[in-house]
C-alpha cells in the first residue's frame, strides 16, 4: 500500500541520516568490554522513585506515562534493569512522587521483607501518594531473569509503565545459571510491553480511564517501539527510554536471550535466522535431573509465546552452515576462515567454495532494504544503486526479531514499527562493542 | 532443402538460447531450475550438467499478486458461496510457459498459497514472480517469500525486505534452500507484513524426515522400520511414526480491512479486528468440503485446500499445525482424541540430552508464527466423525454467522 511504503521509506531515510551515529553511539556507550552485556544498574541498594514522564513512540507520538526512576533521575520505560548477584541481600527503596499509592512486587523472589509501608496494596506494601516511602529487602537466592512491577492498582499502573527487569547473576561468569550448559558469549534483554494511548491520555487529563476497553496500539521492546529499538542505549533524544534493543553477535557464538513478558497481552516472539533453545522459565532451569543434568529439558522453537508475567531464558546461535553455498563467498582455492566443518570435505556441512546455485536478479528488478549490504555474503559489501542500503557498515547479516502477531508491527495506524528489533550476525573479526 | 531448413532452425534456436542465457536474471519472468530447458519450472532434461551437479533439485514457480476468495458464511449471503473478499496471495504456476505467467497469474492468487512439501535433503529452487496487483494499479508493492523457521537462514533468501532484496512487478526472484531440518514450517510474504499477511500471503510448508528412506528392516532401537513408514522427525526410535499426515494452518481475516484495500481506502491497522477464523483458508463447514472452490469474482479456483482429516481405525494421524493469524492466539482442541505433541518449531520435542519432552493433551495454544506436530492415535477410537475446533469459542463463527470458523472433522473409517 502506498502510504505504508512511503512511511517505510521515510523511516529508512531517517535512519540512514543517523545510521552511522547509531553504531558509533553503540560503541561509545557500551564500549570497553569484549562482549555485549545487558545495560542496567548493579549493586545491592537501589533507590527508585515512581514518577511521571513522557515516552516517545516510533511514529513520533509523545505519551504520558508513569515509571520507576533511578536515584531521582527521569522516569524510565521500562524501570531500571536491576542487576545483582546470586546470594546478594538486595534492598530497594521506593519513593512515590505520584498522586496515588504505589508499590513494587518481585515475582519469583522469596521472603521479601517490606518495611515502612504506608498501606497495604493489592500485591505489595505501598508508599503513600505524593512523598511516601517504602523499603523492600530480599535475598536473591536463585540466578535468573525476573521482573518487578507495581503491586498497586495494577491494571492501570502496569499499563502506565511501572515495571522493570531484575537479573540475578550466578557465581560463574558468563553463564545464566550455575551450570556450564547455560554459558553464553553475548546476552540481551527483550522486555516486552504494550500500551493503549487512550488510557494514558485520559490519565494525563485527570480523567478516569476506561480500563475495561483496553486495546493496545503501541508495542515495545525495552521500552521502545520500532524503529527506535535500533538506537543505542542512552541516546539523548529518548531520555525516558534508555535501553536499546539492537543485538549483535558472531557466527557460532551463543546468545543469551532474556525475554520478559511485562505487559498485559501475550506476544509470540519470533527469531529470524535460527531456532532458539529454551534453558529456563521464570528463573528456573529446564532440567531433567535438578542440579545435575544442566539445562537439558528446554525446547527448540522459532517462536516463543511470552505471556504476561513470564520470563524465559533461551540460547540462540547462528552457524550459517549447510546452506549448499559458501556463506563467506569464498572461491574454492581460498583459505578457510570459518568453522572446521565448513572446510572439511568429509563434513555434511561442507560448503567451502561453493557458489550460490542461483543468480540474483538484476538491480532494476529489486527493492533493496536499508540493511542490505548489496552482497549475499557475510562481511562483504556489494554495489547498490545510489541512495539504497547504507545502514549495514560491516556487511553483517540482519535478522528481525519481532512479534509474529504482525498487527503489533505498527505504531498506532502506521506500519512499520512496534515490537521489533534486529539481531545482527557480524562477520568474524568485526568488533562487537 | 529440408536439411538446410533444419540447420537454420537449429541456429535460430541456438541464438534464441543465447539470448535467453544472456538475458539471465534480467529477463522478466525468469525461472531458475536445473534441467529445465523451457523456463516453466519443470525439470525436463535429466542429462543437464547443472541438474547432475544438483541431483536433489526440486523446482517450483509461484506468483505473488492479488485475487479473490469467498468466506464460508453462505447462510448470510444466501448463495453457494459466502462473502467475497479481495486478497493478496501466492499461486502455483509451475509448468506454465514463461510468456503466459503474467496473464495466468493476474488476479488469480490462492488462499492459502500453494502447499510446499519437501523431503529432507532436497535442494529447493523456488521462483517467485511478482505479477502485480491488477485490482490495485496504484500499488507497486514488491513481494518476498519468508520460509518461516528455516535454520541458519541467510538474509538473501530470508525474504525480510528491510535487510534483503524483494522482487518488483514483472520480475522473478529464485530462492534457493537446502531442506536440512524436517518438520512443520510455514511461509509468507514479509513485505509490509501486517498488510500483506492480513491480505492473505501465507501458506503451509513442511519437510519430510530422511528417516522415511531407511532400508527396509532397519532396527531403530527396537522399532523395525519398513519401506513406506513415515516419521515426523528423525527420532531414532519410531516414536514419531504416522500413517497419514495433514497440514492444518490457522489464520484469520478482517473483512473491513480487505474491503478498504479493494476500494483504495486508508487501511485500518489500528482498528484491525479479525472476524473470519479459518483452517487452511476456509471456515467451517467448507473446511470439510474436499472440492476446490472457485471465487465469485472471476471464477478462479482460489481455495484449493481443505481441512478434512480422514483415517482408518488404528492409524496414527500426524497433524502439522501452524498459526499465521496476525491478530489472534488460538487454542486448537481435539476433545475426543488426545494429541501427542511430538514437535514444536520444526524440531522434535527432545531435550539436548535426548530426553522425551513430548506430551499428551487435548489442546494446544498457538500464537502467530508457532507450529506444533501432533500425533493422534486412533487405535482405541471407534469409527465415526470427530471434531477439531478452536476453544476460543467466539471464533466458531464466520463473521456474523454462527457455527463456522476454526472447526473441522476427523473421519475415522472402519
Amino acid at each position: 500500500m502506498k502510504t505504508a511504503t512511503d512511511t517505510a521509506l521515510r523511516h529508512v531515510s531517517a535512519l540512514r541520516r543517523i545510521g552511522i551515529s547509531i553504531l558509533m553511539l553503540a560503541g561509545l556507550l557500551i564500549g570497553g568490554t569484549a562482549q555485549a552485556v545487558i545495560t542496567g544498574t548493579t549493586g545491592v541498594n537501589f533507590n527508585l522513585t515512581a514518577k511521571e514522564g513522557y515516552v516517545s513512540m516510533g511514529d513520533g507520538a509523545t505519551i504520558y506515562m508513569w515509571g520507576y526512576a533511578l536515584n531521582g533521575g527521569p522516569a524510565q520505560l521500562p524501570g531500571p534493569t536491576l542487576i545483582v548477584n546470586e546470594g546478594d541481600v538486595v534492598t530497594v527503596t521506593l519513593t512515590n512522587d505520584l498522586a496515588e499509592a504505589v508499590s513494587i512486587t518481585f515475582p519469583g523472589q522469596a521472603d521479601v521483607v517490606t518495611t515502612g509501608a504506608d498501606s497495604q496494596g493489592y500485591l505489595a506494601g505501598e508508599a503513600a501518594a505524593s512523598g511516601g516511602e517504602v523499603t523492600y529487602t530480599f535475598t536473591a537466592s536463585n540466578p535468573g531473569t525476573y521482573q518487578y512491577h507495581s503491586g498497586s492498582n495494577v491494571a492501570l499502573q502496569i499499563e502506565m509503565g511501572l515495571a522493570g527487569a531484575l537479573v540475578v547473576r550466578p557465581n560463574a561468569m558468563n553463564q545464566a545459571y550455575d551450570s556450564p550448559s547455560t554459558a553464553f558469549h553475548q546476552e540481551y534483554l527483550f522486555f516486552l510491553q504494550e500500551m493503549d494511548p487512550h488510557i494514558h491520555t485520559a490519565v494525563e487529563a485527570g480523567e478516569t480511564p476506561d480500563l475495561t476497553n483496553r486495546q493496545a496500539q503501541y508495542w515495545m521492546i525495552n521500552g521502545r517501539s520500532g524503529p527506535d529499538t535500533f538506537f543505542a542505549d542512552g541516546v539523548p533524544w529518548l531520555p525516558n527510554q534508555p535501553y536499546g534493543a539492537m543485538a549483535r553477535t558472531h557466527p557460532n557464538e551463543k546468545v543469551l536471550m532474556r525475554v520478559v513478558g511485562a505487559g498485559l497481552d501475550l506476544h509470540p516472539f519470533h527469531t529470524h535466522g535460527q531456532n532458539f533453545r529454551v534453558i529456563a522459565r521464570d528463573g528456573r532451569m529446564r532440567e531433567t535431573i535438578p542440579g545435575l543434568s544442566g539445562a537439558d529439558a528446554g525446547i527448540s522453537d522459532f517462536t516463543l509465546t511470552v505471556a504476561p508475567g513470564q520470563t524465559y531464558d533461551a540460547i540462540w546461535s547462528w552457524e550459517g552452515k549447510n546452506l549448499g553455498w559458501d556463506i563467506f563467498g569464498h572461491a574454492p582455492g581460498d583459505p578457510c576462515e570459518a568453522s572446521a566443518e565448513e572446510c572439511d570435505p568429509a563434513s555434511p556441512y561442507y560448503d567451502h567454495g561453493k557458489p550460490i546455485p542461483v543468480t540474483l536478479p538484476e538491480q532494476q528488478f529489486l527493492t533493496f532494504g536499508g540493511f542490505w549490504s548489496g552482497s549475499p555474503f557475510l562481511g562483504q559489501e556489494g554495489a547498490l544503486p545510489p541512495g539504497e542500503g547504507g545502514l549495514n557498515l560491516d556487511g553483517g547479516f540482519f535478522y528481525m526479531w519481532h512479534s509474529h502477531a504482525e498487527e503489533e508491527l505498527c505504531n498506532y495506524d502506521i506500519f512499520p514499527g512496534g515490537m521489533m528489533t534486529m539481531m545482527i550476525v557480524e562477520a568474524p573479526g568485526v568488533p562487537i562493542p | 532443402m529440408k536439411r538446410v531448413y533444419g540447420v537454420a532452425i537449429k541456429m535460430v534456436l541456438a541464438s534464441l538460447a543465447l539470448v535467453f542465457v544472456a538475458g539471465g536474471a534480467g529477463a522478466d519472468v525468469y525461472v531458475q531450475c536445473p534441467g529445465d530447458t523451457d523456463g516453466d519450472g519443470v525439470i525436463d532434461d535429466f542429462t543437464d550438467p547443472e541438474l547432475l551437479a544438483h541431483p536433489n533439485a526440486v523446482c517450483m514457480h509461484i506468483t505473488g499478486g492479488d485475487g479473490f476468495i469467498n468466506m464460508a458464511d453462505t447462510t448470510v449471503t444466501g448463495g453457494a458461496r459466502g462473502r467475497q473478499l479481495y486478497m493478496f496471495g501466492f499461486a502455483d504456476v509451475t509448468g506454465v510457459p514463461p510468456l503466459d505467467v503474467i496473464d495466468e497469474g493476474t488476479t488469480a492468487a490462492w488462499y492459502p498459497g500453494p502447499l510446499i512439501e519437501l523431503d529432507e535433503g532436497d535442494e529447493f529452487y523456488l521462483s517467485l514472480t511478482n505479477v502485480g496487483m491488477a485490482r490495485r494499479p496504484d500499488l507497486d508493492d514488491p513481494h518476498t517469500v519468508h520460509w518461516h523457521g528455516y535454520a541458519d537462514a541467510s538474509p538473501a533468501f530470508d525474504g525480510l525486505p528491510d535487510v534483503s532484496i524483494s522482487i518488483h512487478m514483472g520480475g522473478t526472484l529464485t530462492y534457493y534452500y537446502q531442506a536440512n531440518e524436517p518438520g512443520t514450517y510455514m511461509y509468507h510474504c514479509h513485505v509490509e507484513a501486517t498488510e500483506h499477511m492480513q491480505m492473505g500471503m501465507l501458506a503451509n510448508l513442511y519437510v519430510n524426515a530422511a528417516q522415511n528412506d531407511l532400508p527396509d528392516g532397519t532396527n531403530l532401537n527396537g522399532f523395525i522400520h519398513h519401506t513406506g513408514y513415515e516419521y515426523a522427525y528423525n527420532d531414532g526410535d519410531g516414536s514419531t511414526y504416522y500413517d497419514v499426515d495433514f497440514p492444518l494452518q490457522l489464520s484469520s481475516m478482517d473483512p473491513e480491512f480487505h474491503d478498504a484495500s479493494e476500494s483504495t481506502q486508508p487501511l485500518p491497522f489500528a482498528l484491525m479486528n479479525d472476524t473470519y477464523a479459518m483452517l487452511n483458508g476456509r471456515g467451517y463447514p467448507e473446511t470439510v468440503n474436499t472440492a476446490e472452490l472457485a471465487n465469485t469474482e472471476n471464477g478462479v479456483v482460489s481455495q484449493r485446500e481443505n481441512a478434512l482429516v480422514e483415517a482408518n481405525v488404528g492409524d496414527k494421524v500426524l497433524l502439522r499445525i501452524s498459526n499465521l493469524s496476525i491478530t489472534e492466539y488460538f487454542t486448537l482442541m481435539s476433545p475426543q482424541i488426545p494429541m501427542r505433541i511430538v514437535g514444536t518449531g520444526a524440531r522434535e520435542l527432545r531435550g539436548t540430552g535426548g530426553a522425551d519432552l513430548s506430551y499428551l493433551t487435548n489442546s494446544v495454544n498457538l500464537g502467530g508464527g508457532e507450529a506444533f506436530d501432533a500425533i493422534l492415535d486412533t487405535a482405541d477410537v471407534a469409527p465415526g466423525t470427530y471434531f477439531i475446533y478452536t476453544s476460543n469459542l467466539n471464533f466458531l463463527s464466520n463473521n456474523t454467522e454462527e457455527r463456522g470458523g476454526i472447526m473441522t472433522e476427523i473421519h475415522i473409517n472402519p
